[in-house]
């Protein structure tokens, strides 16, 4: 599929060493287009709504960013732990900035951590939302959307 | 088409090709060949002549002055400012988000966005100059806790590194998986400026953290690594006055060292110190032996740690809650009135949370100190 000139930049942003260190699509080799396409049908495929992932991330991060650092139990389900460097992060869209606060959201099952984790970002959140981006497969924050909706019970 | 122009096409859009390329060569070197240009620094207590072209926080680093940056120069840490007091353009987008008002009045500038294009004056604190690359080897690696190790490093013999307690150093790691160029990240010391053969941080693995994941899954003892110190402002101010003390988690480093060091200069004995340390289960304590060491021995230090969900088993018999909510009930009830200061170490959330909690209980925001870089 053809890239609109915003993706093309998009995607130049996105290489390891423009806005972080390691980039956002990780080994990923194929179109930042094919990429986003693939995670729409998975989501599809899994039945899952945009707006209801992102909502429960959303409540998560905001849940575990009341731990000041230290990881909380959310709702006995979940713990949260959030961590904050200075700073912002420029979307790879360079359609704003975001804050540098990362959580990582661990589900229990009867009450004990299940080793089933998710981590993403304040601007993973964003790019979620608005272009359906989950971040390339084996980059660091990438958003699994069957692993999302395993950790997160949706 | 024949044989012959079937075989003769790919070689000629080589050639093309490599014309083209040695034209971009060409062009790029004339246009953007900035030739030698002079960086002033403190009007004229520094001249450095270098090459042009490239931004000027890696071109002063080269020339070993070392302007405190968080992110590695991408713009996201809003950290090296300088003041540049000749024309350089004016603010570029992504250098906005970053500054006040009255610093882009006085032409304050993100010292990775600016390209030298010309002879540029420019206006940083005098401590800039003390700041220093060091290579050291790794000496000694210890869990303290499930996620934070103490790395104690050896600094090059001969070296004298004077720092106060609570300064920090940029820590460098080398290129390793996917990273493909060294990335440093600031950490706080917390070693005692009296040793003055080693250097010591507490490094708290982060998810997804490039420097952390290192430090916690390929640094080795005896590797060598170097480190950008000292930097920072944070430090104990000679009052007399009673010492409040917030931090959690790798926030304990700077308390650390700045423990050690009152006890190396008796300072601990004549001034009321209350160390607050929030964690989350026990496995999240360290140092506690120390602490409580410290406690016994001098009536003026009290350490409070609260447990924000203590396990069954723990066997926890201290407060419970979030730090902040401990912090707010000692202030009101326990620590007496008189002059106070705070002294913080923690995420950007939590230093937030603790000046509220302070100024709630009429501490003044101008005597509560803290670095925010973590």
């Amino acid at each position: 599929m053809k890239m609109s000139p915003e993706f093309v930049k998009a995607e130049q942003n996105m290489q390891p060493g423009v806005i972080t260190a390691d980039g956002f699509l990780g080994d990923d080799t194929r179109p930042l287009v094919d990429i986003i396409d693939h995670d729409e049908e998975s989501m599809v495929k899994l039945g899952l709504e945009f707006e209801t992932l992102v909502s429960k991330m959303h409540y998560l991060l905001e849940e575990g960013q009341k731990g000041l650092g230290e990881p909380v139990t959310v709702d006995g389900q979940w713990i949260v732990r959030t961590d904050e460097a200075r700073g912002h992060l420029p979307s790879p869209f360079e359609d704003g900035i975001f804050r540098k606060v990362n959580a990582e959201v661990e589900s229990l099952e009867n009450g004990k951590p299940s080793g089933k984790k998710l981590l993403f970002t304040d601007l993973s959140l964003h790019l979620i939302n608005k272009y359906h981006f989950f971040e390339g497969k084996g980059s660091a924050f990438r958003v699994d959307p069957a692993q999302a909706k395993e950790v997160l019970h949706l | 088409m024949t044989m012959e122009a079937l075989l003769l096409a790919p070689v000629s859009l080589g050639f093309i090709s490599a014309i083209l390329g040695a034209l971009i060569s060409v062009t790029d070197s004339v246009v953007n060949n900035y030739g030698e240009v002079d960086i002033n620094i403190n009007n004229g207590k520094k001249s450095l002549k270098v090459k042009g072209g490239s931004p000027l926080l890696g071109t002063l680093a080269e020339k070993d002055i070392f302007i405190p940056s968080a992110c590695g120069g991408r713009g996201s840490c809003g950290a090296c400012k300088v003041q540049v007091l000749s024309d350089v353009g004016p603010h570029l987008p992504t250098e906005i988000p970053y500054l006040t008002k009255e610093e882009q009045a006085q032409n304050v500038r993100l010292s990775c966005q600016i390209k030298l294009k010309a002879g540029i004056e420019i206006q940083i604190p005098e401590a800039l100059f003390n700041i220093r690359k060091l290579k050291t080897k790794v000496k000694k690696i210890t869990s303290v806790t499930h996620d934070i190790r103490e790395v104690l490093l050896e600094v090059p013999e001969g070296t004298d590194l004077p720092y106060v307690p609570g300064q920090y150093g940029q820590f460098e790691v080398p290129p390793y998986d996917k990273i493909k160029e060294p990335t440093q990240r600031a950490y706080s010391f917390s070693s005692n400026p009296n040793d003055k053969k080693h250097l010591e941080f507490l490094i708290r693995l982060v998810p997804g953290g490039i420097v952390t994941s290192y430090v916690h899954q390929h640094l080795k003892e005896g590797q060598t690594i170097n480190v950008v110190a000292p930097v920072g402002e944070f430090h104990v101010h000679d009052t007399g006055a009673q010492m409040i003390c917030v931090a959690g988690g790798s926030g304990m480093a700077p308390f650390k060292s700045i423990f050690a060091n009152m006890v190396d200069s008796g300072e601990i004995d004549k001034r009321e110190v209350w160390y607050f340390f929030g964690a989350r289960t026990t496995k999240d304590i360290f140092y506690l032996d120390w602490l409580s060491e410290l406690e016994k021995k001098y009536p003026t230090f009290h350490f409070i740690a609260a447990l924000s969900e203590p396990q069954e088993g723990d066997g926890w018999t201290g407060e419970t809650g979030l730090i902040t909510d401990v912090l707010h009930k000692y202030l009101t009830t326990v620590i007496s009135e008189g002059n106070k200061e705070g002294y913080l170490c923690g995420s950007p959330g939590m230093l937030d949370a603790c000046m509220a909690v302070m100024r709630k209980n009429n501490m003044q925001e101008d005597k509560i100190y803290f670095d925010k870089f973590a």
